[in-house]
């Protein structure tokens, strides 16, 4: 810190070099502090939980073919007692979507059924009474549904239930000071109401896009089996069973019923494809961000090494003038990583309001959170260390450039 | 005030060992005006460079002050230069980044001077060398001449017991020369110890005594028959 | 001379191999980013049917009123009351209502199984409209649409795999259960985005395998297979859900000029306000005509992945050309010199500038072509990022190839501009004034 005011100085009849690395200091701030809080943002998203327990449980999209939406009860039903009957299988459900299947229904959710404006919206799981068991879901108030509860209904005739269960997220929504248990609400804009018979701790909506994510935890559970020609399977392996059961569960629906399709991609799926497939994009994102921001890093630690050791090479001479004046090795160390540092921060500085302009702009163009300061300040510090990291070794050569320099003719 | 005893270097490269100085044996006393001659790649720079502390030396001994340096670290041998050396160079060697004031701080600052003594120092030596209204001017913007007042005015700012010149006018036209070479006899006047390394005759001659190097050896030119044609040799070669 | 300024600056690079090697990377790294994720971008926002997209039109007509809609937008699908009106009217020269069902084909062998196929319910105008290549056959005509007639159009995959590629025009083909007679096989089709039904495609998917009438499957009851959205229940059943305000059908007009554009806006705009009049809308007529490129930009189908990343590895670009201009700048001065030399020997400032930017140029050739082996392995990691149906549009083409090599020449000469300036300041006498 000795020397500041010298260095400065020398900086001035150096303009081209100080003002390239601190331009290039300024953009990898900029980039960096964004792509890290991007990062953060899609980590944040891919480690939401579902609610369910996702060991063991398999998911089967299955489409019938040729086969009334009406007359399809009887066929889920067989489907439904053969699949929990498989060895292998703690429990199955047949139900309309599930957390992170990428479709489903969403309703808006009323005190009261003449309000213009639902409270919230909620998806819809249209599921029996072994929903809890097979999902893993908790139940942490109420009851779950009976059996003689359960009605089988066509799709298109579904009428809101009496009876359903909703996620404590739902129950805080509409009721914040108390509980949803026992009270009347209406899941859609008819009249006809539902009492909350249950309140499950965390179920997540079948969407993992940022438009959902108003109501991400809302789910309404319905005790209704919808026929139609179109219908998801969610099966509970016994411990260990999974592999097997994916193996044996497609092909025991196909001998009971062989007119139904499974989709390519999203038939037969471990939820551990249904959730790496749900946020392909932000991990691929977050991987895309990681790599950039390496690949910047590094580039700039290679450009501050390659300036710096020109600097040190131009000015080899002058170093050994200053070590035959009395300069330490210390003192010559010390120049180089102080000089680095007074660039260092002026990149910072400017690379920080860079960094939050972009941001900025990035919130009006892509509906992007605003950057929070704490990843500024951890993008000047990482900055900064890099640049003494990358200025160390040139630093260190100019340090033992030999005092006896300074006699050489040129 | 310098002593050097037996003292060896020996440049190693990996077929050849060459000896630039070979039991090297010089003794300057304070308040002195030596001048060191002798041949191209006769040793003189090597002493000079080993007298100034710029080199390490591989055998016998050297006291400078009173202190025998050769056991000393870096860092010790830098605080040396720094307080009781003051060098001038054949090529001046002032940091064309810094201006002249900047130029004669920099021993100063090492030294860990505080400002207002710094300042002080700088203008004293600066009106020393008659330099004092361009304290503000770069090296480039400065003649050759004026370029060697500044270094000789920022070898002074320190006051050195020992002022170390490389051919101080080697660069310079004559007139410049006889100039630099003045202000150098007034500065020994002035009490200092100046040990100058030269290869030209008349700037030797004007100093108060002369040592002869030859191949690394310090010979007594009274009866060295070699000092004749070797003289010979230089005369009218100053580049 | 250019030879020679050529064989000079390859002496140059070997001199500073480190140096060298950091400006290639850099440039390599850097192209390869924002060539990559262009790749990807041109994809997603190129034009599916350059010829008529300025013809083919996209309708909305608000039947939510200001309360349901997004902004004041009338929403991006009709229901079916409006889709039929306006089919019904036929106002344009060809326009169709469509949407996707979901519909297996089951083979005449037992043991085989049903194999879903990616379908479209359209009218026959549809083929016209769209540019549909027919291999054999072709569409079916108004006849069939007002017959609900079981006829479909089927791709040349489909043929291939269910005819063995033979002509099936005439032949059954059995979806679901129920048989159509073949009218058409399609030539290779694929326009992406799936512009037609960017609603429920988000732009993009795989290429569709079949076509039936609308009339026909609205018969059938067959039920979307995209998006269906009510902003009020809609009742019990299929007869109240199809005559309900429930919105899930696109619908297209084709437009050959302006004046009909003109024309068809103001129709819509009146039957908007009839239905105003009849008490069915409570709002003013609220009625949009997007052409293709509008539409595309109404529906957002470029993946905000895609230009997030676009301009992510354009900044990392920037950032490598003022990492090689610092290190050009070097490279440069550390000759100074040489040039001074140079220029003393007779060189002008402008053979200085020709001999270092043909050494840029060069070391933008290495770049840039380490810069296409890198954009040939990040276009294969497209699908790391992007969904299949994107990554396979992403390709490294001949056009792509040059536009590397274009990008990482022309930036590395541009980066070398300053450096060389400064390295043509550089004055004859330099070497004897700097001692």
């Amino acid at each position: 810190m000795l020397h500041i005011k010298p260095i400065v100085v020398a900086l001035k009849r150096h303009k081209a070099g100080t003002v390239l690395i601190a331009l290039q200091i300024a953009l990898t701030l900029a980039i960096v502090c964004n792509a890290l809080f991007i990062i953060q943002q899609r980590i944040g998203r891919l480690s939401r939980p579902t609610g369910m327990v996702e060991s063991n449980l398999l998911a089967i999209q299955n489409r019938w073919v040729g086969v009334d939406d009406n007359a399809t009860g009887p066929l889920i039903k067989s489907d439904l007692q053969a699949l929990r009957q498989l060895a292998g299988v703690e429990d199955a459900i047949s139900t309309n979507s599930f957390p992170l299947r990428g479709g489903g229904w969403s309703m808006g959710v009323r005190h009261d059924p003449d309000a213009k404006k639902p409270v919230s919206s909620a998806a819809i799981y249209a599921v029996d009474d072994h929903a809890l068991s097979t999902m893993g879901a908790k139940l942490i108030a109420g009851r779950n549904f009976r059996s003689d509860e359960i009605v089988w209904v066509e799709q298109k005739a579904y009428a809101a239930s009496p009876q359903i269960i909703i996620t404590k997220a739902l129950s805080d929504k509409l009721y914040p000071n108390g509980s949803a248990l026992g009270k009347t609400v209406y899941i859609t804009d008819t009249a006809r109401p539902s009492t909350v018979i249950g309140i499950v701790e965390h179920l997540q909506v079948p969407w993992s896009g940022t438009w959902s994510d108003s109501f991400s935890d809302c789910v309404v559970l319905v005790p209704t089996q919808l026929t139609g020609n179109f219908g998801s399977y969610l099966i509970r392996s016994k411990p260990g069973q999974l592999a097997a059961i994916t193996a044996t569960a497609p092909r025991l629906l196909i001998k009971n019923n062989r007119l139904r399709t499974f989709s390519r991609d999203r038939g037969v799926r471990t939820f551990e494809t249904v959730r790496a497939q749900a946020y392909k994009s932000d991990r691929g994102i977050a991987l895309l961000m990681g790599v950039v921001c390496a690949m910047l890093l590094a580039i700039t630690a290679a450009g501050i090494v390659g300036l710096t050791s020109f600097w040190v090479g131009q000015r080899r001479r002058q170093i050994g003038v200053r070590r035959a004046l009395g300069a330490t090795r210390h003192d010559i160390l010390g120049y180089f990583l102080t000089e680095n540092l007074l660039i260092g921060i002026a990149g910072v500085v400017i690379g920080a309001l860079l960094a939050i302009g972009i941001n900025l702009w990035m919130v009006t163009q892509f509906e992007m959170a605003r950057l929070s300061m704490t990843y500024v300040a951890a993008g000047v510090v990482a900055l900064l260390l890099l640049g003494q990291g990358a200025v160390l070794a040139p630093a260190l050569r100019a340090s033992r450039v030999s005092p006896v320099e300074a006699t050489r003719s040129v | 005030m310098l002593k050097m005893t037996h003292l060896s270097k020996v440049y190693r490269t990996e077929v050849v060992e060459t000896y630039a100085l070979r039991d090297f044996n010089i003794d300057v006393k304070e308040g002195e005006f030596v001048a060191v001659t002798g041949p191209s790649g006769s040793g003189k720079t090597t002493f000079l460079t080993i007298a100034g502390l710029l080199e390490t030396f591989s055998g016998g001994e050297y006291h400078l002050d009173g202190i025998e340096v050769s056991n000393l670290n870096d860092n010790a041998r830098s605080k040396i230069r720094n307080e009781k050396i003051g060098f001038i160079f054949q090529a001046f060697n002032l940091i064309p980044d810094l201006n002249v004031f900047d130029n004669i701080e920099v021993p100063l600052r090492y030294r860990g001077m505080k400002a207002a003594e710094r300042k002080q120092r700088i203008m004293d030596s600066l009106e020393r060398v008659g330099l004092a209204s361009r304290a503000k001017h770069y090296p480039a913007e400065l003649s050759g001449g004026q370029q060697q007042r500044v270094a000789i005015a920022r070898a002074l700012a320190g006051s050195p017991r020992l002022l170390l010149a490389d051919e101080p006018t080697g660069n310079l036209d004559t007139q410049m020369a006889r100039s630099v070479l003045e202000l150098l006899e007034d500065i020994h006047r002035e009490g200092a110890t100046i040990v100058m390394v030269t290869h030209d005759p008349e700037l030797a001659a004007r100093a108060q005594r002369n040592v002869h190097i030859i191949d690394g050896q310090v010979v007594d030119l009274s009866e060295d028959p070699r000092f004749h044609t070797v003289h010979a040799e230089h005369t009218g070669t100053t580049a | 001379m250019f030879a020679y300024y050529l064989q000079l600056g390859l002496r140059s690079l070997q001199r500073n191999p480190v140096l060298t090697a950091l400006m290639v990377m850099a440039i390599g790294f850097g192209v390869a980013a924002s060539m990559t994720t262009y790749s990807v971008f041109l994809a997603t926002s190129s034009n599916p049917i350059p010829q008529k997209s300025s013809q083919l039109y996209a309708v909305q007509v608000d039947n939510w009123g200001p309360e349901d809609s997004d902004k004041g937008e009338p929403p991006d699908s009709l229901n079916y009351t409006d889709a039929m009106a306006l089919m019904a009217a036929h106002r344009a020269p060809r326009q169709t209502a469509l949407y996707p069902v979901g519909v297996s084909v089951v083979p005449d062998d037992q043991s085989q199984l049903p194999s879903p196929e990616s379908t479209y319910a359209t009218y026959g105008d549809a083929f016209a409209m769209f540019d549909v290549p027919f291999l054999h056959g072709s569409g079916w005509g108004a006849a069939e649409d007002d017959a609900h007639a079981a006829v479909a159009v089927i791709s040349r995959v489909l043929n291939d795999k269910l005819f063995r590629g033979a002509n099936s025009v005439g032949r059954q083909i059995n979806l679901d259960g129920r048989n159509y007679r073949i009218t058409g096989v399609m030539d290779s089709w694929d326009p992406q985005p799936l512009f037609f039904d960017a609603v429920n495609t988000s732009g993009f998917s795989d290429p569709v395998q079949i076509f039936i009438p609308f009339t026909r499957a609205v018969e059938l009851k067959m039920a979307t297979a995209g998006n269906n959205n009510c902003n009020r229940d809609p009742g019990l059943g299929w007869d109240a859900w199809l005559h309900s305000e429930c919105i899930w059908i696109q619908y297209w007009a084709e437009l050959p000029d302006r004046a009909q554009a003109v024309a068809y806006r103001q129709y819509l705009h009146g039957y908007a306000a009839e239905q105003q009049r009849a008490g069915r809308f409570r709002w003013a007529p609220n009625v949009r005509l997007s052409n293709v490129e509008q539409w595309m930009d109404h529906l957002k189908v470029v993946p905000p992945e895609a230009k997030i990343s676009l301009l992510v590895a354009l900044g990392f670009l920037l950032i490598c050309l003022v990492n090689t201009v610092g290190l050009l700048l070097a490279k440069f001065m550390r000759r100074a010199p040489e040039i001074g030399v140079r220029r003393a020997l007779g060189a002008s400032r402008k053979t200085v500038y020709a001999q270092f930017l043909i050494e840029a140029a060069t070391v933008g050739l290495a770049g840039g072509a380490l810069g296409l082996l890198l954009t040939g392995v990040g276009v294969l990691c497209v699908g790391l990022v992007f969904d299949p149906q994107i990554a396979r549009l992403a390709t490294l083409d001949l056009s792509l190839i040059a536009l590397t090599l274009l990008v990482a020449v022309l930036s590395t000469v541009l980066a070398a501009f300053y450096p060389t300036w400064r390295a043509a300041q550089v004055q004859p006498a330099w070497q004897l004034k700097s001692n």
